[in-house]
């Protein structure tokens, strides 16, 4: 089927003011949260229910066309950048929470439901939805399942893949599966688990059931300043290795520290070359308990001003600066590339001077905020693309710091995924076998490669 | 975002421009604060979005006629200005490309005739209660007007309460404590007189002397964020003679005056005047800024006691950061119970002309809004704006829950001094 | 034992023996009796010599190990760092190994607290159906890269490929536990009680509800700091309503604990059949089970039944009638199954298209 026939077909399921292909439509699509990468559909079509969708995939796989699926657009690894020879298929409509089951700790959502809505249906039910990337607010379940995303809270509470308990998808080819369901045990291979982090290669998740956990009872939340990152980090392999499991643990350097107060105002002190921000969280006389050993550890190490969150409201504020940081950079610099490597907990320090040298190396401002308590860096390359080979540099450095992650024994991403921008990465990670099966896996599942076409595989 | 937008080539006002793209980043966490996202939910309606276009536009990309229709959408409200981590100043953009595009732009004649209409009769109170008074009598024939018109009727006054003259020097009540100028406002003069009457009893109670400048007029706010840039320089110029340079402050009781007086540093940029709107837009205040930072005498209990919802409107919150000082001053009377509005950051849909130009969606922003406060079990409702107040008493009405809606000034007016 | 055990103790012979061979059955160490008999045509091939552990850092919370070590091994070595195996493997003491523990998809009671084998596998080695030794995902906490195979792995039953070697995340061990023990009259009591448990944000380490002989008893495993347990036992107390509990601690308490993960319970000459559920879900399988004498214990705060029943299961059952009707699906775990999968299942397709991928010639025996 050609275009035109094709695009005549994507009339009739869609009326016209939810088939979008004029210019002023299509350019605010181009990019996601990584605007390095662009590229104009040749339509957008915005999505009113699950039928919608699963005609639109269905329309696709006849007509060879690829697609595209769209949460809020928040991936910072271009997962949803889309194919100039494909169309967009916007899935926001699809926000409706079709159950909060509190005695059974579930609830079932469409795709384009925004994360923190669940919290928000089931707080009424004391209960919540633990996986909270920064764009928390703002992204989508389905974009959250598709990337596998994750958050501050994953060294104790895990990634989006563990809170997925079922999904209905339309695959590539247009057929509707149903996989897994709402208990956390199952029989047979786990599907589930290996359709989230698929990237979108897979189809598109119309609805998930996720779990729910009971709202901790208590938080306690203190922040540690430091005149070296390398003694925040002492500090941390101390609170882990002494048994401790804070519900988060955070390091910011002083770049990332200036541009989330900037944003934020959140009190933190701007002088700190490393920010700790410890959470404990969960029943109240644990808490207190495990809290005390944390401050007799952070008393003792080397912070120079400790300040415990003195209510929920600076508990709110202390996150909020923490989840701005990567967009406050915005304030320093036009440009910036994120990084998501992760290394083992232990060797986070040689980690962050390796990439200090690397900085100077290519003479280039790197900040950083990290997910400390699971080794999980997420370097800020600053740059102006308007200068001259600027974004050519920030991309080999990012390249640099890649090669570092896998070489202590750790991963290319933790939570952001593969998507365009770490492609030519990933067989740092794997050999050739291990990626043989998965394009395997992948050609099984989406011969024409139409799903999401160009992300995580290289060369796609 | 990296931009070519050739800035130089865009007058005093591009730099502000190119700076607003170059600081976005397009990481979406505006979506959730934009009224029009979340009634449509496409990203030419969000704040990145129009950001794109307009970026779009200025580096010749895109013709301006495609993108204006998602520009016009724009309540100016500036709640992704809140939301935005990275700082991105919105209006710096905005405000210079409706001027921009309002110079090469075509509207169709019922468009320019209402614009016409209302940019020379708001700002003018005379002309305005003669038109309000016309608009009763027009009342009856609202059904077969074109719409704008009809929205315009909506938001006119059922009765009209009698001129009465504001003195230009109120002085202060015992010690005074400082001196300050007040903008009287237009629409408010005529559809809410009892504000600025307040405003003053509230202001002289607390030891404040008030010069109301004989030589004021309109602020310029609407022509202002109309892309009308010559008309609200001219109105403009005016304030910034007719203000005296001795005072504490200069203050409205209308945020999205306010707002527009602060922004006389950017239209103002690079013209003779550059030097003096600086001086003046650091002088601007809202009212309830500056009395919570003097100090304000403790007011008394109000009869029976209040449950009252507070509405940030969108000037004052987003536009200013102004929300913890009302929000105190009115807790300071000990028997109110200050309400939250559950998604209290969006906006009402008023906007200033918003529910002139855009008369669906403002409906249903507007009757969100009033769900929302109902939903609070409110006696009634506070805020700081005349458009705001008109917006939530129309919609409040049309859910035939007509609870009073109050500004900031009058609900501390009764604490202090007992029902006007 | 059967005669076709091949005991390869070298990856490449393990490699070279299943590129050669038409039909494979991975076998570890039996213990899961029911998945370890053997199909008649097929070769079996032991993990046995696969067998130790390749890093364990114990700062990094994680160790990696080959397919066929004890899971008692692992054990043992983790509580010298006062660590533990968060999804508990069941029948450690019988031999379990960890490949087929993930093979199985088998969790214990513990695994209420952190999650099941699902959420603590972190990387896996096989060897596909082609003989290719193939690596996914990584040896820290956290990765996003490529498809999550570890996870695909966990409850496969053998039939996509031979488990290596498998990286895991442990977690800190609680400094001491404590047990309630509360009995009610009926079912229906014991079931509104653990649902009430369940909404509370109590840090609980397995919560189980057995029904035996008439008995109904729900079990709660307390674990943390030594200070904190005696008021928390309190609150637990008042929460699950009816006499008051019995407190259990010390070598009763982990005695307790050991033997339910082991199935000690499971009467002589019967099955057991895993069958996964929600809450919501107990009182009816209680309503159909009235017929039949079938012990039962719902594990994990009632995500997952075990259910004892005696005989040979092959598939035409009361038994599997039941979990179709209630669209439930089953496995059976332990003793002389004639058939293993049972009842709903769903994904099926989906499945056969990684199958396809993984092994197209379709060596390996799938239940």
């Amino acid at each position: 089927m050609d275009y035109a026939a094709f695009q005549s077909e994507l009339h009739r399921i869609y009326p016209p003011d939810r088939l979008l292909t004029k210019d002023a439509q299509l350019a605010p699509y181009e990019s996601d949260a990584l605007t390095s990468f662009r590229s104009r559909p040749k339509a957008v079509v915005i999505a009113a229910d699950q039928q919608d969708v699963i005609e639109t995939v269905r329309l696709c796989h006849r007509s060879g066309v690829p697609f595209v699926a769209r949460g809020s657009g928040t991936s910072l690894s271009g997962g949803s950048l889309p194919v100039e020879s494909g169309i967009v298929v916007a899935m926001n409509r699809l926000n409706h929470i079709l159950l909060i089951d509190p005695d059974e700790r579930i609830a079932a959502v469409e795709a384009g439901t925004v994360n923190l809505d669940i919290s928000r249906a089931a707080a009424p039910y004391g209960l919540y939805y633990a996986p909270d990337p920064s764009s928390q607010p703002v992204c989508t379940i389905g974009g959250n399942l598709a990337f596998n995303a994750g958050g501050a809270h994953c060294l104790k509470y895990g990634m989006t893949s563990n809170h997925v308990l079922g999904i209905k998808a339309v695959l590539p080819d247009g057929e509707v599966v149903q996989l897994g369901g709402d208990s956390l045990e199952a029989v047979g291979p786990d599907l589930v688990g290996l359709f989230v982090g698929s990237e979108g290669l897979f189809g598109i998740a119309l609805e998930v059931t996720v779990r729910l956990l009971p709202k901790p009872e208590a938080f306690k939340t203190v922040l540690a300043a430091y005149h070296s990152l390398e003694h925040a980090g002492q500090t941390v392999a101390e609170i882990v290795g002494g048994g401790l499991l804070p519900g988060a643990i955070e390091i910011m350097d002083n770049l990332a520290i200036q541009a989330a107060e900037a944003a934020v105002a959140a009190g933190y002190p701007q002088d700190a070359e490393a920010l700790l921000i410890v959470e404990m969280d969960g029943e109240a006389a644990t808490v207190e308990a495990d809290f005390e050993r944390v401050m007799a550890i952070i008393q003792a190490s080397q912070a120079y001003q400790v300040r415990t969150a003195r209510d929920d409201a600076d508990r709110m504020l202390i996150w909020k600066g923490r989840k701005s940081a990567f967009s406050a950079v915005g304030r320093l610099s036009p440009d910036y590339i994120v990084q998501d490597g992760v290394v083992p907990r232990g060797r986070l320090a040689e980690a962050l001077a390796e990439i200090q040298q690397l900085g100077e190396e290519y003479d280039t401002r790197v900040a950083n905020v990290f997910h400390a308590g699971d080794g999980n860096l997420h370097p800020l390359i600053l740059f102006d693309g308007r200068q001259e080979g600027a974004l050519e540099r920030a991309e080999q450095l990012a390249g640099r710091i890649l090669e570092m992650c896998v070489r202590f024994g750790g991963s290319i991403t933790g939570e952001h995924g593969i998507g365009v921008e770490k492609r030519k990465y990933l067989p740092l990670m794997y050999g050739e076998a291990d990626l043989d099966v998965m394009q395997a896996i992948h050609t099984q599942i989406d011969l024409q490669g139409i799903s999401n076409r160009g992300k995580m595989f290289p060369g796609s | 975002m990296q931009h070519n937008i050739p800035v130089e080539s865009l007058g005093p006002m591009g730099e502000a421009m190119g700076q607003a793209v170059s600081k976005c980043v397009h990481c979406g966490f505006c979506l959730p604060a934009c009224p029009t996202y979340n009634l449509l939910g496409e990203e030419m309606d969000s704040p990145r979005g129009r950001i794109i276009l307009m970026k779009s536009v200025l580096e010749g990309d895109l013709e301006l006629e495609d993108a204006l229709i998602y520009i016009d959408r724009c309540l100016g409200c500036l709640g992704c200005v809140t939301a935005c981590p990275s700082g991105v100043p919105y209006g710096e953009l905005l405000t210079p490309f409706r001027a921009m595009a309002q110079e090469k732009r075509q509207r169709p004649f019922t468009d320019r005739a209402a614009r016409s209409l209302m940019l020379n009769t708001i700002p003018q109170p005379e002309r305005f209660r003669l038109a309000a008074r016309a608009g009763k009598l027009a009342r009856p024939l609202q059904g077969i007007m074109p719409e704008r018109f009809r929205a315009m009727m909506g938001l006119l006054p059922v009765s009209l309460e009698a001129r009465q003259a504001l003195p230009e020097i109120t002085p202060a009540v015992g010690e005074r404590r400082a001196r300050v100028a007040l903008l009287a406002g237009c629409v408010q003069q005529v559809v809410s007189p009892g504000i600025n009457r307040a405003t003053l009893r509230v202001l002289a109670k607390n030891g404040v002397e008030v010069v109301i400048p004989p030589g004021q007029g309109c602020c310029g706010a609407l022509a202002m964020h109309t892309g009308e840039l010559g008309l609200a320089r001219v109105q403009g110029r005016r304030n910034l003679e007719a203000f005296p340079a001795d005072v504490d402050a200069i203050l409205t009781n209308a945020a999205g005056c306010g707002s527009g007086m602060k922004e006389y540093k950017l239209i103002f940029k690079g013209t003779e005047l550059e030097e003096a709107a600086h001086g003046f837009a650091g002088k601007v205040k809202d009212v309830s800024a500056f009395l919570d930072e003097l100090g304000p005498v403790e007011p008394h209990a109000i009869e029976g006691g209040l449950r009252l919802a507070y509405h940030d409107a969108c000037h004052l919150a987003h536009a200013q950061g102004v929300t913890t000082a009302p929000r105190r001053l009115l807790s300071m009377i000990p028997n109110l119970e200050l309400l939250p509005i559950p998604e209290g950051e969006l906006c009402c849909g008023s906007a200033g002309t918003y529910n002139i130009e855009q008369p669906e969606l403002a409906r249903q922003l507007g009757e969100r809004k009033a769900q929302h406060i109902l939903s609070t079990e409110a006696q009634a409702v506070a805020t700081g704006n005349i458009g705001c107040m008109v917006q939530l008493r129309n919609h409040l009405t049309v859910l035939e829950q007509a609870i009073p809606v109050w500004h900031t000034m009058e609900v501390l007016d009764r604490a202090y001094n007992g029902r006007e | 034992m059967n005669a076709s055990i091949i005991d390869a103790s070298a990856i490449e012979e393990l490699q070279e023996a299943i590129r050669t061979r038409t039909c494979i059955q991975p076998y570890g160490a039996g213990s899961k009796t029911a998945l370890a008999v053997a199909d008649g045509q097929c070769t079996r091939i032991s993990a046995a010599g696969l067998s130790g552990v390749v890093e364990y850092v114990p700062s990094e919370y994680t160790f990696t190990a080959l397919a066929g070590t004890p899971a008692a091994e692992i054990e043992r070595m983790l509580i010298e760092n006062r660590q533990y195996l968060p999804f508990d493997p069941p029948l450690a003491r019988e031999g379990a190994t960890l490949g087929g523990t993930v093979a199985a998809g088998l969790n214990g009671p513990g695994r209420y607290r952190y999650g099941g084998l699902r959420d603590s596998l972190l990387g896996v080695q096989f060897i596909d159906g082609r003989g290719s030794l193939v690596r996914s995902g990584s040896r820290v906490v956290k990765n996003a890269a490529g498809f999550d195979l570890p996870k695909f792995m966990v409850g496969s039953l053998g039939g996509y490929g031979f488990l290596v070697e498998l990286t895991f995340k442990v977690m800190p061990m609680p400094a001491a536990y404590t047990t309630l023990r509360a009995r009610y009259p009926d079912i229906e009591t014991g079931h509104a009680a653990l649902v009430r448990l369940t909404r509370q944000p109590f840090e609980i380490y397995a919560l189980e509800l057995s029904v035996q002989e008439g008995l109904v008893e729900l079990l709660v495993r307390l674990g943390g700091a030594t200070g904190t347990l005696a008021a928390r036992k309190e609150r637990v107390g008042a929460v699950l309503g009816g006499a008051r509990p019995e407190v259990l601690a010390g070598e009763q308490e982990s005695a307790l604990w050991a033997d339910l993960r082991d199935f000690h319970w499971l009467p002589v000459g019967h099955n057991l059949v895993k069958i996964p559920l929600t809450p919501k879900r107990v009182l009816p399988l209680e309503a159909e089970l009235a017929a039949i004498n079938a012990p039962r214990v719902y594990s994990a705060g009632a995500n997952l039944a075990w259910v004892a029943l005696p005989g040979e299961i092959d598939g035409s059952d009361a038994i599997a009638a039941i979990l179709v009707k209630l669209g439930l699906g089953g496995l059976v775990v332990l003793g002389e199954a004639g058939k293993r999968r049972i009842g709903a299942r769903n994904g099926e397709t989906f499945a056969q298209r990684v199958k396809q991928a993984l092994d197209p010639d379709g060596k390996f025996v799938e239940f």
